[in-house]
């Protein structure tokens, strides 16, 4: 039974800890949340001491602009893409270097993390450069097994520029979840695979019976900070490769909004896609975790 | 190399500020090179050349009562390829002229950003000059944030007692009538070539369309590609090419791009905007535009056009400036301000400026005219070309020595009474992307011309509601 001052206590001592966070988090997340739905209910330029208060005419003009409906397909192109091409090829690489001893596992696993450590910007700009149709890697790769020099224009043509960019979203994602998932692994008890060794389980079988089902709550993580991060964050890659281009067909969502924010002044339009952003992240983390939802093996 | 280049620039700023002006009249529209990122601007040369009078232009700006400047005055000035020096000395000199005034410099390339807040909430600086990205001149109009300057200029003196609106080599722009801010920089969009690769290889350099496609199946037939473009920021194309096509289509009348700026569906949809797209047409389908153009950046663009793989270009006068540390020996700056006019007709030259303009809610309003009266004075001319290395938008004789060829050629259309000189237009920002868009779509033959039309004339009608 606690007493009266040893409850205060114990009461003061949470709330130090969760005060502060608790202001931090409305000062930084919700205030600028709140501001933004603000916003998208004016036609406003971002510049004009002067906003008119217009309600949801931004959503309508939103949802009426093709525009915005590309910049979504886009933006789940990508998503999934980046999904199954990161879940892919890190599981693969975490299975490689943690299951199979081989001497150079941790030389691969420094080279392969050394994207993740990589502004995005950087990479958006290496890409470039890998993609130029002029003095690109890839075309010059390509030019050694044709007669005549290859200058295709990798992000040139409006129906598939959008695949050019999952390439080094992938790239630039693999390290971290990899890394995550190499972690997962470690932490599997040696004896599960002796076990199934003994039992003449090969491995793929021992993949999909152990590792998988004991790793799955990191790879739910994994889907859905990617899924979040994508949603969020295509826009800089994006805008450094493309600028949303050719002709819009490589817009997302984010790179339509600092379009039509800061280069077309329609301030009230950006921050309605900016709450667009919002609730589609919302609703998409929340389908995601239904249909991932998978009962938990866990470690006895 | 560096030498030549300064002098290139500085003769190129004698020349189009001295240089005639073709149709004075009033246009209904903005002008702003601003809009273009900062990356498109000439690179700062600090060209030292010695006849031009730097010193403190020396006469005490005043209010127009004579009274004593005082107070607090501050300057917004974005830092971009033109740089800071002339902005750092002109500030010094008017500092100096107005001891009682106290200056405040605010400058850097991201005081736009910076600043915002400032004029989101009516407390701005009071003199602003337009340049970098977030700030458009006709977006700032309507906003309501600039002064309205129409009966003030008519009249203003500079610090030499010479009219303003006299010394301007390009008229401030209109807005429904009125002027809000004047140009400060002048420059001029138009077609690059080498002019060594053409004497090396023996091709007309040409004068008209005709000439133009004729030297470039020349030049296809010689394993060179013959145009390149910055596709990723299409207003190159537009801005060299589009637009004085659309001009010489429609006789040599510019105010078509004036009604096409000020949102008039007809406009867009006249046989002109057709006959110019179809040039553009006529060159996508010969093979002469390079496929690469349509995702390079305009560093790319010009880097492949200075390693003589694309033959010409459409870019800004400031382009040898910006690429100055990048030119091949012996490479020879060829230059016409359009390449899209029927033979005989007149060569159209599409300007492109900076402007400065006064706070509407500026604290000192006497002061930002004066500074203004301080400004736009031949001495100040001659400074801002020398400290910024980019022409200036006033009319002066500053000695143009060693001036390389391709300054001389623009000089020589420039000054030419037969040229149209197009005033400066600024669209709206959602039609002029609309614009940039259906080009880039048009030269990968996504769309048709007429398709185009119809593609911008949607984005108008709504840009005009």
């Amino acid at each position: 039974m606690e007493s009266g001052s040893a409850k205060w206590q114990r009461r003061l001592f949470i709330a130090l800890f969760i005060i502060p966070t608790f202001a931090f988090f409305c000062l930084f997340t919700i205030y600028p949340v709140a501001k933004g739905l603000y916003y998208s209910m004016f036609d406003w330029s971002g510049m004009s001491q002067n906003k008119d208060f217009i309600g949801f005419d931004n959503f309508i003009e939103m949802f009426k602009d093709p525009i915005i409906w590309r910049a979504i397909g886009n933006d789940y192109f990508l998503v999934l893409g980046k999904v199954v091409g990161i879940m892919v090829l890190a599981t693969f690489f975490a299975v490689a270097l943690t299951r199979f001893n081989f001497k150079l596992a941790g030389f691969f696993r420094s080279i392969f993390f050394i994207p993740n450590v990589i502004s995005v910007v950087v990479i958006g700009v290496l890409w470039n450069f890998i993609y130029n149709p002029q003095i690109g890697f890839l075309n010059a790769f390509l030019s050694l097994f044709t007669d005549e020099k290859v200058t295709i224009t990798w992000l040139g043509f409006t129906n598939h520029t959008i695949w050019m960019l999952l390439p080094p979203a992938i790239w630039a994602g693999i390290g971290f979840y990899m890394i995550l998932l190499i972690a997962a692994i470690q932490n599997i008890p040696a004896s599960y695979f002796e076990a199934a060794n003994l039992e003449g389980a090969g491995q793929w079988k021992q993949f999909v019976n152990i590792t998988v089902p004991l790793i799955w709550e990191q790879m739910k993580v994994s889907i859905l900070n990617i899924m979040m991060t994508t949603l969020n964050g295509s826009f800089v890659i994006v805008w450094i490769m493309t600028e949303g281009g050719p002709d819009n067909s490589t817009q997302v969502m984010g790179s339509y909004l600092y379009q039509m924010a800061f280069r077309q002044y329609h301030f009230g339009f950006g921050a309605a896609i900016g709450v667009l952003i919002l609730v589609l992240s919302l609703i998409t983390t929340v389908l995601l975790q239904r249909l991932l939802r998978h009962e938990s093996v866990e470690l006895s | 190399m560096m030498n030549k280049k300064k002098a290139a620039t500085m003769s190129a700023a004698v020349l189009l500020a001295s240089m005639a002006l073709a149709g004075c009249g009033s246009n209904n529209d903005g002008g702003n090179a601003a809009n273009t990122p900062a990356k498109n601007e000439p690179a700062n040369t600090a060209a030292n050349t010695t006849n031009a009078s730097t010193g403190n232009a020396g006469t005490d700006a005043a209010t127009t009562d004579g009274a004593k400047l005082t107070g607090d005055f501050e300057i917004q000035y974005f830092v971009g390829g033109y740089g800071d020096k002339w902005w750092t000395k002109v500030i010094a000199d008017f500092q100096a002229a107005n001891p009682d005034l106290h200056v405040k410099a605010l400058g850097g390339p991201k005081i736009n950003e910076q600043n915002k807040p400032r004029w989101i909430g009516g407390n701005p600086p009071d003199f602003v000059y337009i340049d970098g990205p977030e700030l458009n001149d006709r977006q700032m109009v309507e906003d309501g944030q600039l002064e309205d300057l129409t009966d003030w200029i008519k009249d203003a003196k500079n610090v030499d007692g010479d009219k303003i609106i006299d010394i301007l080599a390009q008229p401030p722009q209109q807005y429904d009538g009125k002027i809000y801010n004047i140009p400060l920089v002048l420059n001029s969009w138009g077609i690059f070539w080498n002019k060594a690769l053409f004497k090396e290889k023996g091709w007309t350099e040409p004068q008209d369309f005709q000439q133009f496609m004729d030297v470039s199946d020349k030049i296809k037939s010689a394993g060179i590609t013959p145009f390149i473009h910055t596709g990723k920021y299409p207003y190159y194309i537009n801005g060299a090419f589009l637009y004085p096509a659309i001009v010489s289509a429609n006789g040599g009348d510019y105010k078509i791009l004036q009604d096409m700026a000020a949102n008039k569906v007809e406009a867009y949809q006249s046989p002109s905007v057709l006959t110019a797209l179809n040039k553009i047409v006529a060159l996508r389908d010969k093979g002469f535009i390079d496929k690469a153009s349509i995702q390079i950046n305009h560093t790319d663009s010009q880097m492949l056009f200075l390693q003589n793989k694309d033959a010409f270009i459409p870019n800004g006068l400031w382009l040898p400036n910006e690429m100055s540390k990048d030119i091949p020996q012996g490479f020879d700056f060829g230059f016409i301000p359009s390449i899209t006019q029927d033979a005989g007709q007149k060569i159209v030259a599409n300007t492109s400026t900076a402007t400065v303009a006064i706070a509407k809610n500026a604290k000192n309003k006497d002061a930002a005219k004066a500074f203004l009266q301080f400004v736009f004075s031949k001495a100040q001319a001659s400074q801002w070309a020398e400290l910024s290395g980019a022409p200036s938008n006033i009319k002066g004789d500053i000695s143009a020595s060693n001036a390389p060829s391709f300054v001389k050629d623009a000089a020589k259309y420039l000054t030419d009474p037969n040229t149209v000189v197009i005033p400066t237009i600024t669209f709206n920002a959602d039609v002029d992307k609309a614009m940039q868009d259906a080009t880039d779509a048009l030269t990968i033959s996504k769309i048709t011309p007429e398709e185009w039309v119809t593609r911008v004339t949607d984005v108008v009608k709504k840009a005009a509601k």
